[in-house]
């Protein structure tokens, strides 16, 4: 492994691709049935945030702003925009849950929302989310901690065929209903949290966007503490699964730093055999290890004399990068939005945390750039192979279907690398 | 000199005809019932279009990392194009303790050292406006430095509206950048284009057609716009508003201040374009010039028939639903009608009076203004037997539960619907959503569906 930068070493950030933990605390809370996300700030984080994950998932996105202003600015304590909020919002829907998260505006001036939480005779989930702090994959994480915290009731009690499912935020919406299946394959009854597999896919445009529909029930998230095992996936949500532990202490923990490519899927199918006593997955997981395979086969030659950039969150860094690693392509540079303990295990030449600008200044070192939809106009400029992954990405439409772990994903993955690598060199 | 505007009197502007009826009616959001932007991200679109200057958002990552490469306001400027770039002062926890004004500096510098704008606009947003850094000082700092203009632009979010921050974009640019440098030459007849932001590309519908008439577009506010042509903008003979009213008190104290008189326009629509044409030559006052725009105004027109022709005999008969905001609730209405659709329905929920006013004008007494869209538009369309709605993405079900054709008019990217040319855009767009049988597909049930 090559070298390691924490840290980004410039005043500023030029076109940068982290994003902020209120937008993370959002996605989390649309992964909730009928739950509606209140963000408290002033108005136009809310409204970046809806028009940003609307483009994205081309859905109906739920969102409500406690609106700030330079009046409650200073003289409110967060206390009369909260509550008049949960007024106003319950006086048009009826949501089953609120989930209050709050901005760098509202957290410098030292709002409480704990105590304002308290005044507020509605269900409600508050989370404190200031944005000059992590980026979106934190805040997703800190959102689904408050989640299981405030609601998940305590109990000594085990179902031991029920799983709760942790995905970190860079997941699509069909790579959660994937694992949940891979798992519910063994006998398992999988619940994710959140889960964006049910809410942000396939609605047709059929709702209105008043509330935010599919994803996990509150009731269920209230009663996960009977789950015998809880798996996470994404070391930024270790601590999530920590803190359902806390609610029962008979839980079991299962932890991956991500689920892509051969080998940390094969680490998912053994755990599962070991705990229930099979000999052998479900046919089709077997046939889709055979076809991974026979992808990084078929690939290898491409993919072995390609240099790659790869960019996300730390997360979904960790797992694109290894299973480009087994199937033989290089990364020689990897760049992280925010800091992690992951940047320790990426497989990449060159790791750090950054920009785009660190990315257009190493174009030297990589032939293909996998990334969000701001690395269009860089392999433009750049003349480099894409493949768009990671959030927002407005160039394609079909975001929630693009799936990249299990052996499933995982060989669909290697394909395109390869086959956008090739193209490349045969067009220059 | 402290250099924040005034906020109140932008608020109160006299020449804004919203503001006869609700003294604040721009600025007074409901806490849990608002949409809608913030005083910064109008800020960042007024200005944003001048591709030779760099932007730099001063605050947490909130503020630039949503809003950059959102908007395709294109440019023809040769050198890097800033429009499409991002610069954030990323602001930590540290900062916020102990103030970010350090950062902002390096941060310029570094700007400076590495990219060569020909101006910086340095935007406070929430956070740094409510710890205090006093950007003024670091730009008046960095612009004696380095001879250059910094523009300190004071529209953190919390004070209000994206319409009101558009104003002080536009305060900015008036209090640092107008007047600030000659222009090499002069022509009786330069005007300056304010409110036209050139996204997708509209400006370029109809500035070749003021070129061949001999009117110079002397600078911009914003669209394709350049920190120099700006600077001199207070040579010009006429302000000219393209569509937005966000700018209007820039327009009169520019008239105070430089004795430039102002005229306001939309060039969507063949009416409108030609209006807007001859309103300029008329406001320039020169017979010549009026002779030569009526005849270029006939001329245009009659390639334009020529063009629309097959289109028209595709919409005869045709009745849509409109359901956009601002402006366009009567430009887009206006178009629709120059292709020989006729408009139902158009909602003002989200309109000005002024935009009210004119919308009733356009769709006369029988056409009905929307107050409430959301419910209304359903029984409207069936009511008068519509056959298109044009609406924001959100009323896409309502399209296909009634099996009619759909419009997606609220997209942040879409063609150009501006000038003669657009309005062949807007053609081309409908008549492909008219055929399209896709509407009526997706509302097909499965066979196990009853
Ligand atoms: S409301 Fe404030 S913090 Fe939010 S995007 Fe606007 S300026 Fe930034």
């Amino acid at each position: 492994m090559g070298e390691i930068s924490h840290r980004n070493t410039k005043p500023l950030q030029v076109n940068p691709f982290k994003l902020s933990q209120p937008m993370g605390a959002t996605l989390a809370f649309l992964g909730v049935d009928r739950c509606m996300p209140l963000m408290h700030g002033a108005m136009g984080c809310t409204s970046f945030t809806k028009v940003y994950t609307t483009r994205h998932f081309c859905e109906p996105i739920a969102i409500q702003t406690t609106a700030v202003t330079d009046i409650t600015a200073i003289l409110d304590g967060g206390d009369t925009s909260i509550v008049e909020s949960v007024k106003n919002i319950t006086a048009k829907v009826s949501p089953s849950l609120i989930g209050l998260h709050s901005t760098g505006l509202t957290e410098t001036k030292g709002d409480d929302l704990r105590a304002v939480a308290a005044q507020v005779d509605f269900p409600l989930v508050y989370v404190n989310t200031p944005d000059y702090e992590g980026g979106l994959e934190s805040g997703w994480a800190l959102a689904a901690r408050a989640l299981i915290e405030q609601l998940v009731e305590a109990t000594e009690a085990i179902d031991d065929d029920k799983v709760v499912l942790l995905p970190h935020v860079s997941l699509t919406p069909i790579e959660v209903e994937k694992i949940k299946d891979f798992i519910a394959a063994f006998g398992y009854d999988v619940l994710a949290l959140p889960d964006l597999s049910t809410s942000l896919d396939g609605h047709l445009g059929e709702k209105q966007a008043a509330l935010s529909s599919g994803g996990i029930e509150v009731e269920q998230i209230r009663t996960l503490g009977d789950a015998g095992l809880v798996v996470s996936v994404g070391d930024s949500m270790r601590a999530c699964a920590e803190a359902l532990q806390k609610k029962n202490p008979f839980m079991r923990h299962r932890h991956f730093s991500h689920l892509s490519g051969l080998e940390e899927t094969d680490a998912l199918a053994a755990w599962l055999l070991a705990e229930t006593g099979r000999e052998c997955p479900p046919e089709a997981i077997v046939r889709w290890r055979r076809r991974l395979q026979d992808a990084m086969l078929d690939g290898h030659f491409s993919l072995g004399q390609t240099r790659i950039l790869a960019v996300g969150e730390p997360d979904q860094l960790a797992g694109l990068c290894h299973s480009l690693h087994e199937a033989g392509a290089k990364v020689t540079v990897a760049i992280s939005t925010i800091d992690s303990p992951q940047l320790e295990k990426i497989p990449a030449g060159r790791v750090l945390v950054g920009d785009l600008e660190d990315a257009e200044n190493l174009g030297d070192a990589y032939d293909l750039i996998i990334g969000n939809g701001h690395c269009e106009a860089l392999a433009h400029r750049l003349h480099k192979a894409l493949v768009l992954r990671g959030f927002p990405n407005w160039e394609e439409v079909g975001n929630p279907l693009k799936q990249d772990v299990l052996y499933e994903g995982g060989a669909f993955f290697l394909c395109e690398c390869a086959n956008a690598a090739e193209k490349m060199r045969r067009h220059g | 000199m402290a250099t924040k505007p005034k906020i109140r009197e932008l608020l109160e502007e006299s020449a804004c005809s919203h503001n006869k009826t609700k003294k604040t009616s721009c600025n007074a959001p409901t806490p849990g019932a608002t949409t809608g932007g913030c005083a910064f991200e109008g800020a960042q679109i007024s200005l944003f279009p001048y591709a030779d200057a760099a932007h730099l958002v001063h605050g947490p990552i909130t503020c630039l990392a949503a809003s950059w490469e959102t908007r395709a306001t294109k440019t023809s400027h040769t050198g890097r194009d800033f429009t499409q770039m991002g610069f954030t002062t990323d602001i930590s926890n540290t900062d916020v303790v102990f103030g970010g004004e350090e950062k902002l500096l390096a941060s310029i510098d570094y700007i400076l050292k590495h990219y060569s704008p020909e101006a910086i606009f340095v935007y406070a947003t929430c956070v740094t406006a409510l710890i205090g850094d006093d950007i003024d000082a670091v730009c008046r700092q960095a612009a004696e430095k380095y001879g250059l203009p910094v523009v300190p632009v004071h529209a953190p979010g919390f004070v209000g509206s994206k319409n009101l921050g558009s104003r002080l974009g536009g305060e900015a640019a008036l209090m640092h950048l107008i007047g600030t440098l000659e222009p090499e030459t002069t022509t009786p007849f330069d005007i300056n284009l304010i409110g036209e932001y050139n996204v997708t590309g509209d400006m370029w519908q109809y500035a070749h057609l003021l070129d061949e008439l001999g009117i110079r577009i002397l600078s911009t506010l914003s669209g394709d716009g350049r920190v120099r042509a700006i600077r001199s903008a207070h040579r010009a003979r006429l302000n000219v508003i393209v569509c937005a009213k966000s700018l209007i008190s820039l327009t009169r104290k520019m008239e105070e201040k430089y004795g430039i008189p102002h005229i306001s326009l939309s060039f969507y629509g063949k009416r409108d374009t030609s209006a807007g044409l001859l309103a300029i030559a008329e406001a320039l006052g020169d017979t010549d010039l009026i002779e030569r725009t009526k005849r270029l105004i006939v001329r245009e027109e009659a390639a334009l028939e020529e063009k629309i022709a097959p289109y028209r005999a595709l919409f005869r008969g045709k009745k849509a639903v409109l359901n956009t905001g601002g402006n366009k609730t009567w430009s887009i209405a206006a178009a629709l009608q120059d292709l020989g659709i006729e408009v139902v329905a158009t909602a003002v929920k989200k309109a000005t009076e002024a935009d009210r006013e004119k919308a009733r004008e356009v769709l006369g007494e029988k056409g009905v203004l929307m107050m409430n869209p959301g419910a209304e538009q359903a029984r409207i369309i069936e009511e008068r037997g519509a056959h298109l709605l044009l609406a924001g993405g959100r009323s896409l079900y309502t399209a296909i539960k009634k099996g009619i054709a759909f419009a997606d008019v609220n997209q942040e990217k879409k063609k150009s619907y501006g000038g003669y040319n657009g309005l062949l855009n807007l053609a081309e767009d409908l008549k492909n959503a008219l055929e399209n049988p896709v509407f009526k597909n997706v509302a097909k049930r499965a066979p196990w569906e009853k």
